[in-house]
């Protein structure tokens, strides 16, 4: 459809309807909404990538808000672990959102196929420890004092943890925040594994950690976005609506959707989009 | 700061400021959408703009930065925006909660990040960094 000859009213009902089925996938899947959502309408809506990314910051912040009450509450998200290195990732998103906003868009655009491209490529490889050993935690872990008894509600039992390798996780989040600033990303992608595999935090609480993080880290993004006027309320709406809405059904359908089938589709989903990010940003399919 | 406690009023506050941003965006944008209220870019010539890059789009429509979208509150896409920013205030302001508490109670360490990152936050916020008003 051409974008300029299409009534006005037409994308973001597609928009609504896209989002819709994103947030469903994005729940099943294990993935927040942003990771698919900037690539996606990015490569085959109208709107210009710097709304897209915009766009796609705040519909990542809205879920990590609307997920970071149950969290908390459930024990799920550890304040100590996340505020150090929010505290890093949110200062680096800046610098990120900044460079994203000022380098060519056919750069970013480039840019975010190869990293679309590798965060499908870290699903297929990477792999997860429900519950890592930690030998000895290192200094600067114990002095922020990221150390704990996290009770996991499907087991019923108390974990001790504690972390190790903190210094690296630093330098870690202030990467993923620059990627989380420049691409409009939700990093949950990246968080839970430098949580989970990096400084040895069980599985549940890297997941539920990374979704408290990314309120803060993208909150700091999103304002940079917000103050440059790169936000389109008729992008931004219909899309956190729409993953909202998606999001419920998914939560629904989480007991009965085969889980390898549904990251299977969504590592798809990212291939495409990815590839195509690239092929646009080098001019080869436009 | 870790305490049950604090992590419920955390959960309290984050809660609340949520729902009251995401009900601000939502009714906000069922009035622009359906014209409810006055945009400031007539929604037929939107889809003639939206693809172009930030810059030229700004420069068009003539749209406001940094805060000034708080001078047409009454268009559109000016509440829609409030709604947004009270979404991008909430951790804010659960963070000054929480780092004032840890303040008090003892905590210097907890209550110097968080207050640390509120300065970050409140920067990002103000528009020092775009060249926004």
């Amino acid at each position: 459809m051409e974008a300029a000859a299409a009534p006005w009213w037409i994308w973001p009902l597609v928009l609504f309807a896209v989002t819709f089925g994103l947030g469903i996938v994005a729940v099943l899947a294990g993935v927040g909404g942003g990771v698919l959502f900037v690539p996606i309408v990015g490569g085959f809506f109208p709107f210009h990538l710097d709304f897209v990314r915009g766009a796609g910051l705040l519909l990542a912040l809205s879920g990590a808000l609307a997920a970071g009450p149950g969290l908390l509450r459930g024990g799920l998200a550890s304040l100590r672990l996340a505020m150090p290195l929010a505290l890093v990732g949110s200062i680096t998103s800046i610098g990120g959102a900044l460079l994203g906003l000022a380098l060519p868009v056919a750069t970013v655009q480039t840019a975010l196929g190869v990293t679309i491209l590798a965060i499908a490529a870290l699903m297929w490889g990477a792999g997860k420890s429900e519950h890592p050993e930690v030998a000895s935690p290192d200094a600067l872990g114990t002095a922020l004092r990221m150390h704990g008894v996290f009770h996991d509600p499907a087991s019923g039992k108390d974990i001790e943890w504690k972390v190790h390798r903190t210094p690296a996780a630093f330098v870690a989040f202030g990467g993923i925040g620059v990627l989380a600033g420049m691409f409009g990303l939700g990093a949950g992608w990246a968080n839970v594994p430098v949580f989970n595999l990096m400084m040895g935090v069980p599985l549940k609480l890297s997941v539920g950690t990374s979704g408290f993080l990314l309120s803060v880290v993208d909150t700091s993004a999103a304002w940079i976005y917000i103050n440059r006027g790169a936000v389109l309320p008729m992008l931004v709406a219909p899309s956190i609506i729409g993953v909202m809405l998606g999001a419920r059904i998914g939560v629904r359908l989480l007991r009965v959707a085969p889980a390898a089938m549904v990251r299977r589709l969504v590592i798809i989903l990212l291939l495409v989009a990815g590839a195509r990010a690239l092929l646009k940003g080098l001019g080869v399919w436009n | 700061m870790q305490g049950p406690d604090e992590r419920l009023v955390y959960a309290r506050w984050l809660d609340w400021g949520t729902r009251i941003g995401l009900g601000v965006l939502a009714a906000a944008f069922f009035a622009y959408a359906f014209a409810l209220v006055e945009p400031l870019v007539p929604l037929q010539e939107l889809a003639t703009v939206w693809s172009l890059p930030l810059e030229r789009y700004l420069a068009i429509t003539g749209a406001p930065t940094g805060w000034g979208w708080l001078a047409s509150i009454r268009k559109g896409e000016s509440l829609c925006l409030l709604g947004i920013a009270l979404l991008a205030l909430v951790t804010v302001m659960c963070y000054l909660r929480n780092g004032i508490s840890a303040l008090g109670s003892g905590e210097r360490l907890q209550a110097g990040i968080a207050l640390v990152q509120v300065v970050v936050l409140l920067v990002a916020a103000s528009g020092v960094l775009t060249g926004g008003n």
